[in-house]
């Protein structure tokens, strides 16, 4: 029972169960211009829930994210070994059309990126890329889009206004409506909250955990109470390792390594 | 196992994913690198076109083409030195009037200037900058050497003591074209980009430096001379240098005004030429082979001086300036 | 007393004096030197600024003429400058501000295009000439549209890069995030977001080839009729201002200073114009 207490583990992976995994992440390992970024990271991600990824500046969270969508392909100098498997097949593959993968795979940053572009052009932006929708189709698709993020009501009046014209908070929900247009399966959200004012978190927080029911969510957060509020599953890194994962609620109440017992009792980070 | 290359990898519930056009990135990226290098084939071609049209003459004279003055195309004699020389000197001259005078400018309208004519005044002379060349050619050479002659040649030459080095410097036809002239002129072009770039480098200049040198009770002249000046020395230099460089260069105002006579100026007021003048004056009324090649060798020995300079001041400032 | 002997002592507050008066008479200066040429180029253009101007070709010293086969010439070689310019400006700006980045190949592009960029235009004149009209055996039109193109484009590569590099890497995450390929992530997210930047260093390059002499000297010389031809020689603003300048017709010399207005008039324009236009797009 307190088996911790003598001599707890240097990491503790919970094992998801194999029918539910979205995201299983084998072996992965990561550098940038020769320095190593991440170390052996093996973790699955269940399909329909929302997993969390916690941990001090510079852990690699973020950079864990971005291996998933293969962002880090921007950059020469980067590079991923190992295996990211969504459903099965593997997202390193050089074979993999890197474009098609990430329009499956959406993501949402720290700080709101609208578009130059009107909010309806914002949204249907992705949608141009791989559908071709009738005027009418698009416009329904663009309407439950926003609703789902939970924006339409405040924007379905102005919708042929630029997008750069809303609150940073509404920015940020365009920026969700935006990518889940596109229909994906899995959302990271990279930090999403950080550059927001409380109230608009909270309406932010709200829209996760909606969207959690469709999609399989990541979200990166230095805000240990909003991944205790959101996630069903937690990671916490550190130094660039997955250090422990297991169930959100078992992580903050009773974390087995030491390593997350410092950092969620609030002794280092 | 037969998974086709490039292919989307099989969706659930999302629509089918066939992504339009990802082969055109490369054809994207092939395409822009194409317009850099073409750029910097523009560039190594001019260089290699100034030294195969040149070649004629550099290798008749050889290296007594740059130190010889006498240019003389009746008798096919070219050398370079006279219009070196000239370039050189009026060059010199002009960033020695300009420099004082831009410095002012960029202090005035950091330090000095009231907020509401600030933007007034730093247009105006921004216009300064934008008047073509060859309008200050005509003004220099029907309104400014007119007025000079009149008012600060013929006194000057008038008071000279007969004997003196002073009468040496100001002897000349009293029409107002010549070196001193030209070189005010490309004053006053270079005057607004050297101040506009240190302009840009006194606001780079953090305010907190400023206000605590000022909160030690220090003038406006001791902040500038002690605080910002040093701060901003590099790149300070490079802006000259850049003024430099375009004074080097310019052609159709000092073709104007500065009298176009070979060989070496002989005083601050006689005519003269420089690289730039002779290709403009020379260049297509040239008829034989060798005039021809010699111009072109003037303008190889043009590019190397101008690369100097502007190479040095790139390199002193760095990426801070603009244009 | 204790202000008395706070206050600086009096060599200070006169060496303070003198510097604040010198620098109020170096922008006095540059002033009265813009103001004077501005006054010249009024009273001295405007005299000869009627119709004719743009409706005659230049005349005959003597007889009735105008600058229209000049205006054209120049309006036709800008146009075609800018069309070449800009396209290879736009492309280089973005390789070297998306693609290029900080290999080695990319500083010596960026370094090579600021010292074109700075290079004597009459330089670039020699390089054309030799290139295209001494093989061709003739002035041309578009050997001057070359020319002036080969002066713009620097500048726009240049503004391009600059700008471009100013536009935010998450707005070009966000766009690939979404499966966007990269080229259609520059089309339709980076240059819509800088194309006000891009547009304002293209209209500063304009602004500097309206005016540019020298480069035209010896490409597309001049041209006394009209002539929409451009591979003939062409009559062009700037040309055709040094011609009949240094001439003793005084009907030549009216129509120079006409022909120097109406440049400095089209530069000082469209400069503000690029300048009005880039502080608005900074705004919002």
């Amino acid at each position: 029972m307190n088996a911790q207490l003598d001599n707890p583990p240097e990491t503790a992976i919970l094992e998801i169960a194999p029918e539910t995994v979205k995201l299983a992440i084998k072996d992965l390992n990561f550098f940038y211009s020769g320095k190593q970024a991440l170390f052996d990271i093996n973790v699955s991600f269940a399909a329909n829930g929302v997993t969390a990824l916690i941990g001090p500046s510079g852990c690699g969270k973020s950079t864990l994210l971005r291996v998933l969508n293969r962002m880090y392909g921007l950059y020469p100098g980067q590079k991923a070994t190992g295996q990211v498997l969504l459903d099965g097949e593997d997202v390193l593959s050089p074979r993999v059309n890197v474009a098609a993968l990430r329009a499956r795979i959406g993501m949402v940053f720290q700080k709101p990126t609208p578009f130059p572009m009107s909010i309806y052009d914002n949204v249907a932006y992705g949608v141009r890329l791989y559908e071709t929708l009738s005027k009418a189709d698009m416009a329904i698709r663009v309407e439950d889009s926003l609703r789902r993020a939970a924006l339409w009501d405040e924007v379905k009046d102005k919708l042929q206004q630029s997008g750069l014209g809303l609150s940073g908070g509404q920015q940020q929900r365009l920026c969700v409506a935006r990518g889940i247009a596109v229909k994906p399966e899995v959302l990271l959200l990279d930090e999403p909250a950080s550059a927001l004012d409380p109230i608009s978190t909270a309406r932010l927080e709200e829209t996760i955990a909606e969207l959690k029911a469709d999609y399989t969510i990541v979200i990166v957060t230095h805000n240990m109470g909003q991944a205790a509020r959101l996630s069903d599953h937690t990671g916490f890194m550190y130094l660039g390792k997955l250090i422990e994962f297991g169930e959100t609620e078992q992580l903050f109440t009773n974390p087995v390594t030491s390593r997350a017992r410092d950092y969620i009792t609030g002794r280092f980070g | 196992m037969t998974a086709t290359a490039d292919a989307p990898m099989a969706a659930a519930a999302a629509p089918p994913r066939t992504a339009r056009g990802t082969t055109l990135d490369r054809a994207f990226e092939i395409l822009c690198f194409s317009a850099a290098t073409l750029l910097l084939t523009a560039l190594a071609g001019l260089v290699v076109s100034l030294v195969i049209g040149g070649w004629p003459a550099l290798s008749k004279f050889g290296f007594g083409f740059f130190i010889s003055a006498e240019w003389d195309p009746v008798n096919e004699v070219y050398g370079a030195a006279g219009a070196v020389a000239g370039t050189v000197i009026s060059a010199a001259l002009a960033l020695l009037f300009a420099l004082p005078l831009a410095f002012g400018i960029a202090i005035f309208l950091v330090e000095l200037c009231p907020p509401i004519l600030r933007r007034t005044i730093g247009t105006a002379v921004e216009l300064l900058a934008g008047i073509p060349s060859i309008v200050y050619g005509m003004w220099g050479l029907f309104v400014f050497a007119p007025w000079f002659a009149q008012h600060i040649q013929i006194p000057l030459m008038a008071s000279a003591p007969p004997g003196s080095l002073m009468e040496k410097l100001v002897a000349g036809i009293p029409n107002g074209a010549g070196i001193f002239t030209a070189s005010v002129i490309l004053a006053i072009m270079i005057l607004p980009f050297i101040a506009a770039t240190l302009r840009e480098l006194l606001n780079t200049i953090p305010a907190t430096v400023r206000e605590s040198a000022y909160g030690l009770g220090s003038t406006t002249f001791e902040v500038i001379t002690k605080v910002s000046l040093p701060y901003i020395r590099t790149g300070a230099i490079g802006a000259v240098m850049l003024g430099l460089g375009r004074a080097l260069g310019e052609t159709m105002a000092v073709t104007f005004v500065i009298g176009n006579a070979h060989g070496f100026p002989t005083s601050l007021f006689a005519p003269g030429s420089t690289i730039a003048s002779t290709i403009a004056n020379e260049f297509t009324e040239a008829t034989h082979e060798l005039h021809i090649a010699a111009l072109i060798s003037l303008g190889l020995v043009l590019f190397v001086l101008t690369f100097a300079v502007l190479a040095l001041a790139r390199m002193l400032i760095g990426r801070q300036q603009t244009l | 007393m204790s202000m008395a002997n706070a206050a600086p002592r009096l060599s200070r507050r006169l060496g303070e004096g003198v510097f604040l008066a010198a620098c109020w008479v170096a922008t006095g200066i540059a002033l009265v030197a813009l103001t004077t040429i501005l006054w010249s180029l009024l009273t001295k253009g405007v005299g000869g600024l009627d119709l004719n101007v743009f409706t005659k070709s230049t005349p005959a010293p003597g007889s009735e003429g105008g600058l229209l086969n000049a205006i054209l010439g120049s309006l036709m070689m800008c146009t075609l400058a800018m069309i070449g310019a800009s396209l290879v400006g736009f492309l280089a700006g973005t390789w070297l501000s998306e693609f290029a980045r900080d290999s080695h190949y990319g500083k010596v592009v960026r370094f090579l295009n600021d010292v074109l960029l700075s290079a004597p235009s009459i330089l670039v004149g020699l390089f054309v000439y030799e290139i295209l009209v001494a093989p061709l055996k003739g002035f041309s039109g578009f050997a001057g549209a070359v020319a002036l193109g080969l002066i713009a484009a620097p500048v726009i590569t240049r503004t391009t890069e600059d700008v471009l590099r100013l536009q935010p890497t998450a707005l070009r995450e966000a766009s690939v995030a979404l499966g966007a390929p990269v080229w259609h992530t520059i089309f339709a997210v980076i240059w819509k977001s800088a194309r006000s930047g891009m547009l304002t260093g293209a209209l500063l390059a304009f602004a500097r080839i309206s005016g540019e002499t020298a480069p035209l000297l010896f490409t597309a010389l001049n041209n006394q009729f009209l002539s929409l031809n451009m591979t003939k020689p062409m009559a062009n603003l700037p040309v055709v201002i040094a011609n009949f300048a240094l001439t003793a017709y005084d009907d030549w010399r009216r129509l120079a200073w006409t022909a120097a207005l109406l440049i400095t008039a089209t530069v000082l324009v469209v400069t503000m114009l690029a300048r009005t236009f880039l502080r608005g797009s900074a705004r919002s």
